[in-house]
């Protein structure tokens, strides 16, 4: 493009683009780099081929490829009924099967020791003197976890199926079995990859889970938390880090090889859902059988809170509640609400920044920013944190709020970013020649038209934001000190002096603002289409 | 009078040639289609027309005055897509109404220009609905009305009716006509169907392969095609077309 006003758009856009490419590496590139560089003082070998960590190696694996086959199994079966059965109330029970999404996973431990701990209620009723710990408390944490995210995951990639393809099926008297061979295994096989490598990275790098219930049974995140936080070990710590590097490297690769091809049907048509009486009975039982395990942790979160002595006094207190405010809690929460409002601020304006320059303006760099933009799917938020602590320990940031917010930001970068980016690569290719040839400028045409159009979500990315960093334990644990501390850290200090009435108060509390948050861009975005539909 | 004047105009992607040293001219108030297959460059000439796109060598000139490097904004022309590319997110009326607000010299009957004009294309009883709420007839309408609103002294026309039924075509070709008639706007129209240019056009520009085959009267190239590109592809497919439906009214 040879004229003026032309060139200085896309110089500035070119130097905004190197502004943010920038970015990324002072905050992504520089710390894994450094992380690396930590490696030279270590003995990788000794440290790789130390019993310790090859147990905790065999353990990780183990109890990740339990709960991911576990987790996606309950999803998948809990995904077809609502999307394929005729079911009553499917808000109501889709709400609870996200309801877990909401808080920690160290909250999914520890509703597990509430109930299946050595004086846990189920572990009474059960029999079970000394409490399930270990290999399938994990699994059984994990699953609670993560099957809530498999569900979503797996409902969205079921709700867009086209029901085409089935019809012409049945009218060709192709057998049903054969359909799912021929039809739903090819279409699912994909995706379904990426849905595994995502559960599968997300348990493999929590440490959450199975710091409160493993007992002596440890993973590789808790071996690496023990050592950075406990014993100061940074070496051993960004060698485990690198080893935890691998399987969401992986997961990424998949990610990216998967969504390569995906194919947009020109005539798509949804399912309806179908009616059978056994079918539908089957769909309601197991919805309501999902539902009360989600629940019932949570409930027990609230009884814990508000009963004197749980569970063998159950008549009501505010002690806990009381002691547990003296002890700082609401300085904390706080501080939570600070870092998760600026993550959720900032992280909104960069992606849209982003998404922007790489859906919307073609040209040199673009391609970088992406891969920028993604890659923080490739990184554990534990290795994050650590990454962080060797690279910005001495300077001014550190031991402040910024720093947790700028780990918080690139941490749950990637999601936001590839919402916004998809909406704004669905608005119309033609959109900048319009504003070009009308004479709108390009700020014009992106405050007058491209946010209002991306309006929902924009709102959807900062409720993402914001209810990630109110429950994240993964990134902060190693960065957080004293006063800076999010709210959801208490959880496991609390828990570690055995007061855990207080950490389930914790638990609660993050729980609440988020359902508020959720509630609050729910009824945003109800009023603005209630809005839309009467002008 | 002449009102638009190209010349020698190159244009290169990499290897490839898309514009191969390209000169005309455009009288003013003509209606000028551009006619060609896929690839022949023909979007590309309109892109660099109206600005959206630098040429590699050659000029372009409006009523004398080189505009090659000159803004799009600055070149008293409109285009219209295929694809409309209306703003999803505001009424027929904003639509139309929206880039008069940055022209100090329509800013003020802004509103009154734009009911008038969505009147003009037959739009008036859905004024205030979204452009998810039409048709692509009245899609293409309002895109029209869009670019009829700054009193461009040419439009420029990308395939736009590529994406509608046959009905439709037929009776925006009319309107087209009639706008074009009172109004007086010089249209420069790009398309890949023989008969469209034929029934429109004052001249039709043929073009394959980055360069121009013939540019004359709709009269002139039937009778005397240039070459035998444009005896294969617009005469040849014009008869096919003519002894296809021949057959039927026969039967």
């Amino acid at each position: 493009m040879t004229n003026k006003k032309s060139q200085s758009r896309n110089v500035f856009a070119g130097s905004t683009k190197l502004l943010l490419c920038c970015f990324f590496i002072a905050a992504v590139i520089i710390p894994l780099i450094r992380m690396l560089f930590n490696l030279k003082d270590a003995d990788v070998a000794g440290i790789l081929s130390s019993g310790a960590t090859v147990t905790a190696l065999i353990n990780s694996l183990a109890v990740s490829l339990t709960a991911t086959i576990i987790a996606i199994i309950i999803a998948a079966i809990a995904a077809y009924c609502i999307t394929r059965c005729d079911i009553k109330l499917r808000g109501l029970f889709s709400i609870c099967i996200l309801l877990p999404m909401l808080i920690p996973s160290i909250s999914h431990g520890m509703g597990y020791i509430i109930l299946f701990g050595s004086n846990g209620r189920l572990s009474k009723l059960l029999g079970l003197t000394s409490g399930l710990y270990g290999f399938w408390g994990i699994v059984i944490g994990s699953v609670m976890y993560a099957f809530p995210v498999a569900y979503l995951m797996i409902s969205d990639i079921l709700k867009y199926e086209d029901s085409t393809p089935y019809e012409a099926a049945a009218v060709l008297g192709i057998p049903k079995l054969r359909r799912f061979t021929a039809i739903t295994f090819p279409y699912m096989r994909k995706p379904m990859i990426s849905v595994i490598f995502a559960t599968f990275t997300m348990i493999v790098t929590d440490y959450g889970v199975p710091l409160m219930v493993g007992g002596m049974y440890k993973t590789l995140p808790v071996i690496i938390y023990e050592e950075v936080i406990g014993r100061q070990d940074f070496a051993k710590g960004s060698v485990l880090g690198v080893v935890l590097l691998i399987p969401a490297v992986a997961a990424f690769l998949a990610d990216i090889f998967c969504k390569g091809d995906k194919r947009g049907g020109a005539v798509s048509r949804p399912f309806t859902p179908k009616k059978g009486v056994l079918k539908t009975i089957f769909s309601h039982l197991y919805l309501l059988m999902i539902s009360v395990c989600v629940v019932y942790p949570i409930v027990s979160f609230a009884e814990l809170t508000f009963s004197k002595y749980y569970p063998n006094d159950m008549s009501f207190t505010t002690a806990h509640i009381e002691s547990t405010m003296r002890k700082g809690a609401g300085e904390y929460l706080v501080n939570s609400l600070i870092i998760a409002f600026s993550v959720a601020v900032i992280g909104v304006v960069i992606s849209f920044m982003c998404a922007y320059l790489t859906a919307r303006v073609p040209g040199r760099g673009t391609s970088f920013l992406h891969l920028m933009s993604i890659i923080s799917l490739a990184i554990p938020g534990i290795v994050l944190g650590l990454s962080y602590v060797l690279t910005f320990k001495g300077t001014p940031i550190y031991k402040t709020l910024i720093i947790l917010i700028i780990a918080n930001t690139i941490h749950f970068f990637s999601s936001p970013y590839l919402m916004i980016y998809n909406s704004m690569a669905k608005l119309n290719p033609n959109l900048e020649s319009v504003g070009q040839t009308l004479g709108i400028g390009r700020f014009r045409l992106i405050k007058d038209v491209v946010i209002p159009q991306t309006k929902s979500t924009l709102a959807e990315m900062f409720s993402y934001f914001f209810v990630n960093s109110m429950m994240t334990i993964s990134a902060v644990a190693f960065l957080a000190v004293g006063d800076t501390k999010p709210v959801a850290l208490l959880i496991p200090q609390f828990e570690a002096l055995m007061l855990l009435e207080s950490s389930a108060f914790v638990s609660l509390i993050i729980l609440a603002v988020n359902l508020l948050m959720k509630a609050f861009i729910y009824m945003l975005k109800h009023m603005a289409s209630k809005r839309a539909r009467v002008n | 009078m002449e009102i638009l004047r190209v010349t020698n105009l190159t244009k290169k992607f990499g290897e490839r040639t898309a514009l191969d040293n390209v000169s005309f001219s455009v009288e003013d108030g003509e209606f000028l289609s551009i006619l060609g297959p896929s690839g022949c460059g023909k979007t590309t000439l309109l892109r660099i027309l109206i600005g959206l796109l630098g040429a590699d060598s050659g000029t372009v000139t409006e009523r004398g005055e080189d505009i090659t490097n000159a803004p799009s904004d600055k070149r008293k022309m409109g285009i219209v897509f295929q694809n409309y590319a209306l703003f999803e997110n505001m009424t027929v009326l904003k639509n139309v109404e929206y880039a008069m607000k940055f022209r100090p010299e329509l800013k003020s009957g802004a509103r009154d220009r734009a009911r008038e004009l969505i009147d003009q294309v037959g739009l008036a009883e859905h004024m205030n609905k979204y452009p998810s709420e039409l048709s692509g007839g009245q899609q293409q309408r309002v895109a029209i009305a869009r670019t009829l609103a700054l009193k461009p002294d040419i439009i420029l026309f990308d395939e736009p009716m590529s994406a509608l039924d046959v009905a439709t075509r037929l009776s925006l070709r009319r309107e087209l006509k009639d706008i074009q008639k009172n109004s007086g706007t010089t249209m420069i129209y790009i398309t890949h169907d023989q008969e469209e240019a034929f029934a429109m056009s004052d001249r039709i520009m043929v073009m394959g392969e980055a360069r121009i085959h013939q540019l004359d009267t709709p009269d002139n190239i039937l009778d005397a095609p240039a070459d035998d590109y444009v005896r294969e592809f617009v005469i040849d497919n014009l008869k096919a077309k003519i002894e296809s439906l021949a057959k039927y009214m026969r039967n």
